[in-house]
C-alpha cells in the first residue's frame, strides 16, 4: 500500500511536467523598406504619388514614417507625404528612408522627367529554386509570375519533396523563418515532377518566400526566394 | 503521432522478462500484474533520412496497466492497457516579439489496449524456455485530435503482433543472471507498414534477488510497405515506417514477497521517423506466486 501511494505521488509531480508551455522561433529578419511604385519617367510639370512598403523584423506589413528626398529637387522634387513633382528635363534618384527602433532601412528609385509618364514593365516571370532547411528532402526550380486574377507558382521537372512528412503544408511569407501572417496555399499533395498553384488576390510584390511547413511537427522544411 | 505509439509499445511490453513478457509463463492462477507510468518529452525527432531535425516540444504521458495471468501451465493471457494517455505540444511564440504563432494544444483520453495470449511452446521447467505470442492491438485511443489532427493517443488501427520468445535463466557465480530474446512480426492495418521485431536482455538478480537489473536492446525494422503522404491525404497515417533501434536499462525491487516498484530509462540511438529523445517509466508490480 505505501508503494501505491508513493507512486500514486510521483505520478502527480510528473503530471505537472505535462503542462503546455512555450517554444520559441528566431523570426527576426532584417526590415525591408521599398518602393513599390515602377513609375520610370514622369511627364514635366505633373506630379505622382510614389508608394512604398514595410516590412517590419518579423516581416509583417507596417506603415511608417518615410523621410523622402530628391537627389535633385531642381528636376523633380517630392514632399513629405510622396508626392514627386517634375519641374524640368532630366532625371533625379527618389530616396526612401525610415528609422523603426534604431534600425535605418532605405530604397531608391531613379526618375526621369520627359514628355509623356511612363511606367517600367514588372518582370512578366520570376524565377528560383527551393532549398530544404531540414533533413527532409525537398529540391526544384520554380517560376513566380502574374495572372489575370493573382500569380501563378509552377514548379518544373527537377521538383522532389519527401513523402516522409504527412502534413507538408506551402505558403507564401515575408518571414523566411515563420508562418506568422504567411498566405497558407494548401497541402503539399505532389511530391515530384511539374505541378502549379494558381493563387487569386495576391500580386507578385506581396511576398518575398515560399515556406515549407510541417504542421504536425510545427516545424519548417524549406523555403525559396523570390 | 505514430512514432510515439510505436514507442509506447515497446516500452509497455519492455517488462521485467524474467517476471513477465519473456519466455517464462505463469503457473496457473498465477500471475503478473503491473501499474505504470510512462512517458517522454522531445523536441528533435529523427527524420526519414535517420538524421535529427527540431520539432515542437511534444509530450506523451501513459498511465498503463499490465497484467499477465497463468489460465493452464502452458498459456497465459495477456493485457496491456493503456488507461489514460495524454499528448501535448507547446505553444510557438516568436523570440521577437512574444506574440503567440502557433496555440499548444493537448488531447487527453483513453489509450490503445493490447490483448494477447503467450503458448509456451517448450515444456514448463524446461532449460531454455520457448515461448509464442499472440498480441492484437485494440485501437481504442483517439488516432487524430487537436485542430491539426496532429495529437494522438492511439494509433487508430488495429494490429496483430506474432512474437517468439526464448530465454535461460543461469548462475553467474553466487549471481542469478539471464538472458532472453525474441523476434516477431507485426501485421498492420489501414496504410500502416508491417513491422519486424526483435529485442536481447540480459539481467541480474542481486541482494537475494530482491534487486534485479537489466539491460534490453530492443529493435523495430519497417517493411516499408504501407501508405506514404503521397498515396494517402488523410492525416491519419501519421508518420508510418518508423523504425528504431534503443537501449533501456530497468531496475525492479521486490519491498514485499509480492509486492515491488520498477523504474526503466529508455532512449533510440537509430532511428527513422521516431522521437529522440529519452522515455522514462516508473511503476509498481505485484508478482503472484
Amino acid at each position: 500500500m505505501k508503494a501505491l501511494k508513493l507512486s500514486v505521488g510521483f505520478v502527480s509531480i510528473l503530471w505537472l511536467q505535462a503542462c503546455i508551455s512555450d517554444d520559441y522561433i528566431d523570426d527576426n529578419i532584417e526590415p525591408v523598406l521599398q518602393i513599390v511604385s515602377n513609375i520610370d519617367t514622369l511627364e514635366i510639370n505633373t506630379s505622382f504619388q510614389i508608394e512604398y512598403q514595410y516590412f517590419n523584423n518579423i516581416g509583417q506589413s507596417e506603415t511608417v514614417e518615410v523621410i523622402w528626398t530628391s537627389t535633385d529637387p531642381d528636376i523633380i522634387d517630392i514632399d513629405a507625404a510622396g508626392l514627386a513633382t517634375a519641374f524640368q528635363l532630366g532625371s533625379a534618384a527618389i530616396k526612401a528612408e525610415t528609422t523603426v527602433d534604431g534600425v535605418e532601412s532605405s530604397d531608391v528609385l531613379n526618375i526621369a522627367v520627359g514628355a509623356f509618364t511612363t511606367f517600367e514593365e514588372e518582370p512578366a516571370i520570376i524565377e528560383g529554386s527551393i532549398v530544404t532547411t531540414s533533413s527532409y528532402e525537398l529540391e526544384g526550380d520554380f517560376t513566380y509570375e502574374s495572372t489575370a486574377d493573382g500569380v501563378r507558382l509552377a514548379f518544373k521537372e527537377n521538383y522532389e519533396a519527401s513523402t516522409a512528412l504527412p502534413g507538408l503544408y506551402v505558403y507564401l511569407s515575408n518571414n523566411n523563418n515563420s508562418i506568422a501572417n504567411a498566405f497558407e496555399i494548401g497541402k503539399v499533395e505532389t511530391f515530384s515532377g511539374v505541378h502549379d498553384y494558381e493563387i487569386p488576390n495576391v500580386s507578385l510584390s506581396d511576398y518575398s518566400y515560399i515556406v515549407y511547413y510541417c504542421k504536425p511537427f510545427n516545424v519548417k522544411v524549406g523555403e525559396g526566394a523570390f | 503521432m505514430k512514432k510515439l505509439t510505436v514507442l509506447f509499445v515497446v516500452i509497455a511490453f519492455s517488462t521485467h522478462a524474467l517476471f513477465a513478457g519473456g519466455p517464462w509463463l505463469k503457473p496457473k492462477g498465477k500471475g503478473y500484474y503491473k501499474l505504470s507510468e510512462w512517458w517522454t518529452v522531445f523536441d528533435q525527432h529523427y527524420t526519414d533520412t535517420g538524421l535529427l531535425d527540431p520539432n515542437v516540444t511534444t509530450g506523451i504521458f501513459n498511465t498503463s496497466l499490465y497484467a499477465e495471468h497463468g489460465i493452464h501451465k502452458r498459456l497465459n493471457l495477456l493485457v496491456n492497457a493503456t488507461l489514460f494517455s495524454r499528448n501535448y505540444m507547446n505553444n510557438v511564440r516568436s523570440r521577437t516579439t512574444d506574440e503567440l504563432i502557433i496555440p499548444g494544444e493537448a488531447l487527453n483520453s483513453v489509450g490503445d489496449i493490447d490483448l494477447g495470449v503467450k503458448y509456451g511452446l517448450s515444456k514448463p521447467g524446461s532449460k531454455i524456455p520457448i515461448s509464442a505470442t499472440l498480441i492484437l492491438g485494440i485501437p481504442t485511443g483517439t488516432p487524430a485530435g487537436g485542430t491539426q489532427n496532429n495529437l494522438q493517443t492511439g494509433d487508430g488501427e488495429f494490429n496483430q503482433i506474432l512474437q517468439i520468445d526464448a530465454g535461460s535463466g543461469f548462475q553467474l557465480g553466487k549471481t542469478s543472471a539471464y538472458l532472453s530474446a525474441y523476434a516477431g512480426i507485426n501485421n498492420r492495418t489501414k496504410g500502416f507498414s508491417e513491422e519486424f521485431r526483435y529485442g536481447l536482455e540480459f539481467g541480474l538478480g542481486l541482494l537475494k534477488n530482491k534487486l534485479w537489473i537489466s539491460s534490453k536492446l530492443n529493435a523495430i525494422e519497417s517493411f516499408k510497405n504501407g501508405f506514404t503522404a503521397e498515396t494517402v491525404t488523410s492525416t491519419s497515417v501519421f508518420a508510418n515506417n518508423a523504425e528504431f533501434t534503443s537501449l533501456a536499462f530497468e531496475t525492479n525491487v521486490f519491498i514485499s514477497k509480492n509486492f515491488g516498484v520498477s523504474a526503466n530509462a529508455a532512449g533510440a540511438f537509430r532511428g527513422e521517423i521516431i522521437a529522440a529523445a529519452p522515455s522514462y517509466s516508473v511503476g509498481v508490480f505485484y508478482d503472484l506466486k
